[in-house]
């Protein structure tokens, strides 16, 4: 019993509009899921890559500076690649554009271990309890429900992927002291927030999806793993299977014996004939590589991952391509930049492929959110 | 009839020929009807549309015909407004998962638009109200039946309605948390001036709250009225306890053409059109029998219940 029972007492403060009513589930999941001692800890992990992306734009800054603080650094870049060293500006959009691109590509693993943690129980668990005629009796309409629990996961990619991206840009700004950097890499910046905005809409919509499935939410974290590990696997599979076919076409020329040793020829001559025999072997592996890359320019095979699609769309956004494009132009000879793009350029199929394999998961998402959470308007 | 607090209507709601159908099925027939603010009973067997109406009221799902206001708002045009209006306890055990009782109604709370720091101000408040202040740190889904219920009614009134809907609110529980929740639905409903919808199948709990009911049937209107005007007096029918044991007082009012039932120790004297009640006292003088007890018959709830069924 309570000391001091003051009874029923009426309240007379002022109740909200019903607009921003949405952010009120937000508002609640980020509440519970920051009660969440694994969540807390993932999350301080993902913002690991932070540090790195922050610890590349701020050093870049300096290297145009040439400041003093990084000057056994500027001696190992001139030793490495003397024309970057030389002159730093002109290629501060592709380091700035790599930079982002690598963190993202961390955050994008880091975002689905996220989702796994936060995204099964959003709506399983409202089903299990009953909670649905708790929400729709109150002044709050079914979207508002969808965008609230879909408001969650934004929010928690968001502080992965689009808070650290900003706060990055805003390091590497003042680091750099150069006005001009902003509208060299403004669009670096807009591409990250679009990025990660696309990211955390389709995963969200996706582990919504699922989670209005099941009223167990192991059985849809299970699921969620599915499609994030076993759409990879089975990609991969399939690519392989696929590369090793022709790989198996070109193994007679890439692992050809080197020439046998004839005691009649001379060192020079023996050494010219070595020379000769790698360069062809290096001809040959770059021309395999270069025809994997024009082959995967058509390759649908990806498309059966779901991290894959997204990748493919980053790449995308932040013109990953054209970077490793311009950065090829630093070395000197034709067949090792050719191999340069072979190595590191990823997929190449077309990305509206992509866009167009996500747009179907979202729509299939949002079709299964609108059949699974029904309104009240039905007989007990 | 009451008047309204804010003196916009005299009107807690109406409805005018509203018909919802779900496929085959009528649940809600032409039901037109006008109900004043104050604590209000809502009876009707099952499947006579007790649930649709209020979901209607809520604004929660569409009519096919007819039209309606409650509080002053159309519920065809103003649902968000009704429901920031109006607390709802519903019938289903739900919960939001995974809080505590304090974060379970402040949650409710702000759902229908009060602050964070008010929301938590107010569950506390409502929390002791409801008798749930001992467990308002306990996670909702260790609480029991009669502890749920109250949690509900505690997260209905977090933002001080002016109508509470209380949805078969008693369903399930133990005599004594039965009788809790009667007792707080009564006090809201007459010390706090908090207009009442209580909906239930249980005639007494309906009893012991509401001044007026409505009774539904198939979809429609079956009675609806002040209770006590419903219970009319019957002016010829009479309880009666006697000091000793009555055979002879009944064979003899018997005799003078009235009706007697004997339950247990009552009698139930139904006398002859045109005569007084004063027969009674002199069949008991007659007999020496001392009356202990005599009171005009009344109707039960349960009758006006059963008859309005009947009619139907």
């Amino acid at each position: 019993m309570p000391i001091f029972d003051q009874g029923y007492q009426h309240w007379s403060g002022k109740l909200s509009g019903h607009t921003w009513r949405w952010l009120t589930i937000t508002r609640h999941g980020i509440r519970a899921g920051s009660k969440n001692r694994i969540l807390r800890t993932a999350l301080i992990a993902a913002w690991l890559p932070a540090i790195a992306l922050v610890s590349v734009l701020c050093l870049w800054g300096l290297v145009e500076r040439r400041s003093a603080m990084v000057a056994s650094f500027l001696q190992f870049l001139t030793f490495i690649f003397p024309a970057i060293s030389t002159d730093p500006h002109r290629y501060r959009l592709d380091v700035w554009r790599l930079a982002y691109s690598y963190f993202l590509r961390t955050e994008l693993f880091c975002s689905m271990l996220l989702v796994l943690l936060v995204g099964p129980s959003l709506i399983s668990q409202d089903l299990r309890f009953n909670a649905l005629p708790l929400y729709f009796s109150r002044p709050l309409r079914r979207i508002d429900y969808f965008f609230g629990k879909l408001g969650i996961i934004v929010a928690f990619l968001g502080m992965v992927m689009i808070v650290p991206a900003i706060v990055a840009y805003i390091l590497g700004l003042l680091f750099s002291l150069d006005i001009t950097i902003i509208p060299d890499t403004i669009g670096i910046l807009i591409s990250s927030v679009a990025y990660g905005l696309i990211i955390s809409v389709s995963a969200g919509l996706l582990v919504l999806a699922m989670s209005a499935l099941s009223r167990n939410s192991r059985y849809v974290a299970l699921a969620w793993v599915g499609i994030w590990f076993v759409s990879g696997i089975v990609s991969t599979v399939l690519l392989n299977v696929d590369s090793q076919q022709r790989r198996y076409a070109y193994y007679h020329q890439i692992t050809m014996r080197p020439p046998e040793y004839n005691p009649d020829m001379t060192r020079q001559e023996r050494t010219q004939q070595m020379q000769q025999w790698r360069r062809q072997r290096e001809k040959v592996t770059t021309a395999y590589r270069l025809e994997e890359l024009e082959f995967s320019k058509n390759d649908w095979r990806p498309l059966v991952s779901y991290v894959a699609n997204l990748s493919r769309l980053g790449q995308q956004l932040l013109h990953t391509n054209d970077t490793w494009v311009d950065l090829s132009q630093l070395q000197s000879d034709p067949l090792q930049r050719d191999l340069m793009l072979a190595t590191y350029m990823g997929p190449q199929f077309p990305w509206y492929w992509s866009a167009l394999v996500l747009i179907g998961l979202g729509g299939l998402s949002i079709c299964i959110l609108n059949l699974s959470i029904k309104s009240l308007d039905r007989l007990k | 009839m009451l008047d309204n607090s804010d003196g916009n209507s005299a009107v807690l709601f109406q409805l005018e020929g509203v018909t919802k159908t779900y496929g085959a099925v009528t649940a809600l027939n032409d039901l037109s009807l006008s109900v004043p603010f104050g604590p209000i009973g809502l009876l009707g067997p099952n499947g006579s549309g007790k649930t649709t109406m209020i979901r209607t009221l809520l604004g929660l799902i569409p009519v096919d015909a007819g039209s309606g206001q409650i509080l002053g708002m159309d519920f065809r045009h103003q649902q968000l407004d009704i429901r920031r209006a109006v607390g709802f306890a519903p019938e289903d055990e739900c919960l939001f998962p995974r809080v505590e009782g304090v974060g379970f109604v402040a949650y409710a709370g702000e759902l229908v638009g009060m602050t964070y720091k008010d929301a938590m101000a107010r569950a506390h408040e409502v929390l002791d109200y409801v008798g749930l202040g001992e467990a308002r740190y306990r996670m909702v889904e260790t609480y029991s039946t009669g502890m749920k219920q109250r949690l509900k009614l505690a997260s209905a009134i977090v933002h001080d309605p002016k109508l509470l809907i209380l949805d078969e609110p008693t369903n399930g529980m133990d005599p004594a948390g039965r009788e809790e929740i009667l007792q707080l639905a009564r006090d809201l409903a007459h010390n706090k001036g908090m207009s009442l919808l209580f909906s239930s199948h249980l005639l007494p709990d309906v009893e012991a709250v509401c001044d007026h009911i409505v009774v539904l049937g198939g979809g429609k209107l079956l009675t609806q009225g002040d209770l006590q005007q419903l219970k009319q007096v019957h002016n010829r029918c009479f309880e009666v306890r006697l000091k000793l044991d009555g055979n002879g007082f009944s064979q003899r009012l018997s005799a003078l053409g009235c009706t007697v039932e004997s339950h247990d120790d009552l009698l139930l004297v139904q006398i002859p059109e045109g005569k007084s009640p004063q027969m009674l006292w002199q069949t008991a003088l007659e007999e020496k029998q001392q009356i202990r007890y005599l009171r005009p018959q009344r109707s039960t709830l349960e009758e006006v219940f059963l008859k309005a069924v009947e009619q139907t």
